[in-house]
């Protein structure tokens, strides 16, 4: 018949066509021209982890602010940022987009784990750096043969709870820990790192509650860590549920020596807690911190705050500059920033990834003084340091010098 | 009798050419454009599915995403634990989320209007915290990395068009099926049992055992849908499948046009495209775009956007018929004069 004979024609026609498309080859590196290098970043803008928008637009304002003092090597950064609502279904579309549409030199600062780990197999494909992803699961540091295009920034979950862990041996003797983590990956690293901290003393963990990121609220697993006679909170929680943990806490007539994970951990945040409940829920809680926050400037490096306010104000005045996620963003993008500036007049996708595997430098204005970002070709784990600090009416002070994390291998 | 095979020309027309737009796109769009159409198509099969149930039948499902969910872990788990070829897993995919719809209306029969669609909504809610409790099975929170997708059998296609034509290939059948089906008897009682089930049971209609048949073949076509989620993003975890999935497929079927057979092309379009574009309206506010475009959608088009398609059809063709009305009396007249 006809119709059938035209439709085998068709389809013939349509299998050529793609087949030209797909052997056009890509200019020698993409999203590199002479005026402007183009890179992307998927973050949650909306849905329930938007209180991290702020590391986008952080970000985004730092690099105009470089491209407004004459960019990298003559050329303007154009950082393409996309929200994915922390849905991995998004995030690998999204990636999709910016590779294959807008022709991205790398991907960098994307935030999540899971959003992350459902586009590095994709984008190690393809060969595009996933770099100074926002996360710290250790896989970023510890996964680099199989897949040698990807690399983390910040301290890793593992190696934080570690330290929270050592701390309690050594200062609270008579602490029983509950804990509260969210149910996934990046709230096992956290308590997998407390429990090798404690050691022999893993006893010391009275209960462990655990919560799904899609639910409402932590009310019900409150309640069970103070009814297990617990004297020590350890929250691995984001944000949200971080804030709603301490008020609860203090509802409940519980007041636990609380240890807080660093993702929540900032003055901002752990203010609304206070406002939630009573500063007296909040004081005493301890964390660790890397990056500076922008409302403690006696514990920032000289000038930095200044030059982190007035880059928000211009370049992204709807920010509020005491959310330290700003701050995160910008630590991130200046440590991008010195890497390319490092991978040479015309940088390449390998180049950059070598850049990022020979960081030695104290330089980040926006990291805490002394904080150094180091890595070499087998160590990928660029931040691993971080202070005690112990947070008293209205910010966390730092207390005790920087620690070495342990190191965390694959 | 000739009016009909006047139709019936045309609707092949129709066809065939809708079939040529479909096979010929992916080379006159970008890859990514590409992409972004494996997902329509995936929402397409999800939603013909959603359509059996809720447009033929009657039953609203806020829980649609839950065997869209089952289909992919199926999916990826058989992969991961056998190392068999994601190609073989969706059938499979499919019936496990088949038996898993079926089964689940048992309870469902029950339950009636927004009743039912709370039970459904709590099978959405409760089966992504499932999936957490046996990380052995479904990494837990972390989820299950797949391979990336690759043409097998060395055809000359880009992962992307390999991606494309699978899916679209498993659509086409799978909307040729539904068609027959719902053109048939097996249709029509199930639109009598939406219509009055108390009318059905009477002229001998098991009105129950139809309701449960629904409730599996649109589970069924859920999981194929989630099969090739699994294989397209290559990865499946807890997160993929929010309850929100769920009411954007609800949302898309009611868009598209309850009961009407193209209704779920239209909704996949919607179900993909409404929510970007609301992102790059407005960055800080997508929800209340998104919502927005919805009113305005439901303001201008109450019975779907295909009774919209259809009534703007009728409208030309109105038109065109006007502009001849002149001529064609003239014809008469002379006629006469002669």
């Amino acid at each position: 018949m006809n119709g059938r004979k035209l439709l085998l024609a068709l389809a013939l026609l349509g299998l050529a066509c793609w087949s030209a498309t797909a052997a056009t080859g890509a200019p020698a590196t993409p999203g590199v021209s002479a005026q402007s290098i183009t890179i992307g970043g998927t973050f949650p803008f909306s849905g329930p982890a938007s209180l991290y928008a702020g590391i986008g637009a952080g970000a985004a304002a730092y690099y105009a602010y470089v491209n407004d003092h004459g960019g990298v090597n003559g050329r303007k950064i154009d950082y393409v940022t996309l929200d994915d609502g922390y849905n991995p279904a998004q995030t690998v579309q999204l990636t999709h987009q910016l590779v294959e549409q807008n022709h991205v030199f790398a991907i960098v600062g994307s935030l999540g784990t899971e959003p992350n780990l459902a586009t590095r197999s994709y984008l190690n494909e393809q060969k595009v750096p996933q770099v100074l992803v926002s996360t710290g699961a250790s896989v970023w540091g510890s996964g680099y043969r199989k897949y040698p295009w990807t690399i983390g920034w910040q301290p890793n979950y593992i190696a934080e709870g570690f330290i929270y862990g050592r701390f309690i041996v050594d200062k609270v003797p008579q602490a029983k820990i509950g804990v509260l983590y969210q149910n996934d990956a990046y709230g096992a690293d956290y308590v997998s790192g407390l429990k090798s901290g404690l050691g022999a003393q893993q006893k010391k963990i009275v209960d462990q509650e655990g919560y799904e990121v899609t639910s409402s609220d932590v009310a019900s697993q409150m309640a069970k860590l103070k009814a297990s006679g617990a004297n020590t909170l350890f929250v691995a929680a984001t944000p949200t549920f971080a804030i709603q943990a301490v008020a609860l806490a203090y509802k409940l007539g519980w007041r636990p020596i609380i240890f807080m994970n660093s993702v929540s951990a900032t003055n901002t945040l752990m203010g609304l807690a206070a406002k939630n409940s009573s500063p007296d829920a909040v004081n005493g809680m301890i964390s660790v911190r890397y990056w500076m926050d922008p409302s403690a400037s006696k514990y920032a490096k000289p000038g930095a705050i200044e030059l982190y306010r007035s880059i928000l104000a211009k370049y992204s005045p709807k920010s509020n500059p005491d959310d330290a996620f700003n701050a995160y963003g910008m630590a991130e993008a200046w440590t991008f920033v010195d890497a390319l500036k490092r991978a040479g007049k015309n940088p390449t996708r390998a180049g950059l990834m070598t850049a990022l595997l020979h960081m030695n430098t104290k330089a980040n204005p926006f990291l805490l003084p002394g904080m150094r970002l180091f890595t070499t070709p087998r160590d990928h784990f660029p931040l691993s340091q971080a202070v005690l600090v112990r947070y008293q009416d209205g910010s966390f002070r730092p207390f005790g010098h920087l620690l070495n994390y342990p190191r965390t291998r694959g | 009798m000739r009016r009909c095979g006047v139709s019936r020309t045309l609707r092949l027309a129709a066809a065939a050419a809708g079939a040529a737009v479909v096979i010929l796109l992916p080379s006159a769009v970008s890859g990514y454009r590409s992409f972004q159409l494996v997902y329509v198509g995936i929402f397409f099969i999800a939603l013909i599915g959603l359509n059996v149930l809720t447009g033929h039948n009657g039953q609203i499902s806020l829980g649609h995403g839950a065997w869209v969910a089952i289909g992919a872990y199926t999916t990826a788990i058989v992969v991961t634990h056998t190392g068999v070829h994601a190609l073989w897993t969706i059938p499979l995919a499919g019936l496990v989320a088949g038996v898993a719809g079926y089964l689940f209306g048992f309870p469902a029969l029950r339950l009636e209007g927004v009743y039912l669609a709370l039970a459904t909504f709590a099978v959405a809610i409760a089966l992504p915290s499932l999936a957490k409790r046996f990380p052995g099975l479904t990494g837990g929170g972390t989820g299950i990395g797949l391979d990336q997708p690759k043409a097998p059998f060395g055809l000359p296609l880009s992962p992307t068009h390999w991606l494309y034509a699978l899916t679209w290939s498993i659509a086409a059948v799978l909307f040729a099926a539904s068609w027959l089906l719902l053109h048939g008897s097996f249709g029509q009682t199930l639109r009598a049992v939406r219509d009055s089930e108390v009318a059905a049971a009477s002229i001998g209609i098991d009105a129950a055992a139809y309701k449960r048949l629904a409730f599996g073949l649109s589970a069924f076509y859920g999981g194929i849908a989630g099969g090739l989620m699994a294989i397209a993003i290559a990865y499946v975890n807890p997160d993929t499948f929010p309850a929100t999935l769920s009411i954007l497929l609800l949302t898309g079927a009611v868009v598209g046009g309850l009961g009407s057979i193209v209704g779920p092309l239209l909704g996949a379009l919607f179900v993909e495209f409404v929510p970007l574009y609301a992102q790059d309206i407005s960055r800080d506010a997508p929800s209340v775009v998104y919502g927005l475009i919805l009113i305005l959608v439901m303001f201008v088009a109450p019975a779907g956007a295909t009774e919209l398609v259809r009534r703007a059809g009728t409208l030309i063709v109105h038109r065109l018929a006007l502009n001849r009305e002149p001529a064609s009396e003239q014809t008469p007249s002379l006629k006469e004069a002669s």
